[in-house]
């Protein structure tokens, strides 16, 4: 099942065949304050809620998506974890870098169609990170590896949009912080994929265009540190909750600048496409060129 | 005012005078699926609400403080932002360092009287890091420091338990290195800012086992609070009931070790008491000193 967030009032939804069936009936009776809050619940609960939201989906035809705002589905997660560097990068790594992490900030969050602004921060360089998401379903607390998949709801595109830091100017060094937190700099959807439509989560192949122009291109059984072995040295550290989300990091070959005026797009597997526009108020301009193409030219 | 959670279902009371008032009456309007949620409500409609606690407060004597269990009065703030060497650490550094911050999870949080459990993680050392802590009034975007204040509802204690050693090749991580299970202890209290004339100079005092370890002021922050508001807000969006973490001056840092009591007090804000617990046995042992103490033994 596809589950999708959409309107001004973030209602909830199933996507099905392009078209949006509307699912306000089943949120109605879920207490709630925020769409966050609504979404986690229906993924809580999810066994409760299944049957309803297929009969709904079997028996309304819906809306098509393309008149539809869709948002992020998972709006602000109470935890967002990023894995740091989890690729071997086309067999340009001999083993795997130690296993990393970083907490992004939820507020970073937008949703299909939105706008990511570069902010006047001084970098070097905007970079988008495409990478696999997956969807936390119960609370994980120190959980084993091979119970991993027992602990996951389903699947999304993120892109982990990435600020790289100026060496020659040390004010404006950047970390994980300022580096992957800004404002815009976390589209994510546009839809949750459960888990039962993903049969294998570790060969799905990960697609990032720019313009029109394939950025990125990999799979994620080139993942170092795999999902069950992430999510146990994630859960050995910090608890996660139903709707907490954890990007399992990029292959970095393909990563490439954004700058003003560009349309960005994401698609895994058959996850449906992610499209986000880039805007820069100081019409910044970088060369059009994947960082494996940069190093090519180089040498 | 001073703000607490309190007993197993976090209803909001008052500390006055070492006692606890009970003033969950003020809150039965609020709509509200966690005890965070509960306090954001009540920060951001704390001019309302004041005048209905004040009536409370004065008609009350309380609780003693020592019969009651304190929680933490943010138990899992939507965000947990903590500065990154942010002191002048007494005069050994002769500049500031550049700005940053990290995202601690807030699932580390823990109350007073909780204990803080040593993973069984092969850091160098465990360490306690004092740090004051602002506590966010309203949605905040882009403040400008002349502005920051107006955006504070309060301040904490907080210690930003930190483990060393543990990141890549054995350095020092962000993330593995601070966002561990019980290692945010915070509160008792949260101080409401009107009762601190001067944030900017406070002292800032950790005891362990009853030695005193760090003992430094707000005064030697290296960016100060109206800029650091202003930085963090320009990259990330903070609301009603977040949290950041200002710093810690590192010239007092020492080890956490098991059987330890650990204890942090700013100001007038009230002592915030910690144990310590060592998950691996045999415990995990550590000479009894401070980072300066050290630093003076190896040199003499």
């Amino acid at each position: 099942m596809r589950i999708v967030l959409y309107g001004e009032d973030f209602k909830l939804g199933v996507l099905k065949n392009e078209m949006v069936i509307d699912a306000s009936e089943i949120s109605d009776g879920i207490p709630h304050n925020t769409p966050q809050q609504m979404i986690s619940s229906v993924i809580e609960n999810f066994d409760s809620h299944r049957a309803a939201l297929e009969n709904l989906a079997s028996k309304n035809q819906g809306s098509p998506v393309s008149d539809i705002r869709l948002r992020a589905p998972l709006p602000r997660p109470g935890r967002l974890v990023c894995m740091a560097v989890n690729y071997m990068e086309n067999g340009t790594r001999s083993e795997p870098a130690p296993i990393g992490a970083f907490n992004k900030s939820t507020s970073s969050i937008i949703g299909n169609g939105d706008t990511i602004v570069l902010p006047d921060s001084g970098a070097s360089i905007y970079e988008h990170e495409a990478e696999l998401a997956f969807v936390i379903g119960k609370k994980a607390e120190r959980i084993k590896a091979e119970d991993a998949y027992d602990y996951i709801f389903g699947y999304t595109n993120i892109v982990d949009v990435s600020h790289r830091g100026n060496r020659e100017d040390t004010s404006q060094r950047s970390n994980f912080f300022n580096g992957k937190s800004p404002h815009t700099f976390g589209p994510l959807g546009p839809s949750i994929v459960t888990a039962d439509e993903v049969a294998e989560p570790l060969n799905l192949p990960v697609k990032l265009w720019v313009q029109g122009d394939l950025r990125q291109d990999y799979n994620t059984s080139d993942m170092a540190h795999k999902i069950p072995e992430a999510l146990e040295w994630i859960t050995w550290i910090m608890t996660l909750e139903p709707g907490d989300v954890v990007a399992t990091g990029t292959n970095h070959q393909g990563l490439g600048a954004l700058q003003d005026g560009d349309t960005m797009e994401i698609e895994i597997s058959n996850f449906g496409k992610l499209t986000n526009h880039v805007s820069d108020p100081l019409k910044r301009t970088w060369s059009r060129e994947t960082r494996a193409q940069k190093a090519q030219n180089n040498s | 005012m001073k703000l607490v959670l309190f007993d197993e279902d976090f209803k909001l009371g008052v500390l006055k005078n070492g006692n606890i008032v009970d003033v969950s009456a003020s809150t039965s309007n609020l709509a509200y699926y966690s005890p965070q949620e509960m306090m954001n409500q009540v920060i951001e409609n704390f001019d309302s609400m004041r005048g209905e606690i004040e009536t409370i407060v004065s008609g009350s004597e309380g609780v003693p403080r020592d019969d009651i269990r304190l929680r933490a009065p943010l138990p899992k703030p939507t965000r947990l932002v903590c500065m990154a060497g942010n002191y002048m650490e007494s005069g050994t550094r002769s500049e500031p360092g550049p700005i940053a911050a990290f995202n601690k999870s807030n699932n580390s949080v823990i109350g007073n009287g909780d204990t803080i459990m040593l993973p069984n993680a092969p850091a160098t050392v465990f360490e306690h890091e004092a740090e004051f802590a602002i506590v966010i009034g309203k949605t905040s975007t882009n403040v400008q420091p002349n502005e920051a204040f107006n955006h504070i509802f309060g301040y904490t204690n907080f210690i930003d338990v930190s483990c060393r050693g543990i990141g890549p090749a054995g350095a020092d991580n962000f993330f593995i290195g601070k966002s561990w299970h019980t290692f945010g202890p915070m509160g008792p209290a949260l101080v409401t800012s009107d009762e601190i004339a001067n944030a900017q100079e406070l002292p800032i005092k950790l005891w362990v086992q009853g030695v005193l370890r760090q003992d430094y002021n707000t005064n030697d922050m290296a960016h100060k609070i109206p800029e650091l508001i202003a930085w963090v807000t320009s990259i990330t969006t903070l609301e009603a009931g977040d949290v950041i973490a200002c710093g810690t001056n590192h010239r007092g840092l020492g080890p956490l070790q098991n059987g330890d009591t650990v204890e942090i007090e700013i100001g007038d804000f009230g002592k915030l008491t910690n144990q310590v617990i060592d998950t691996v046995t045999p415990a995990r042992e550590w000479v009894r000193e401070t980072r300066a103490q050290k630093e003076a033994r190896e040199s003499s």
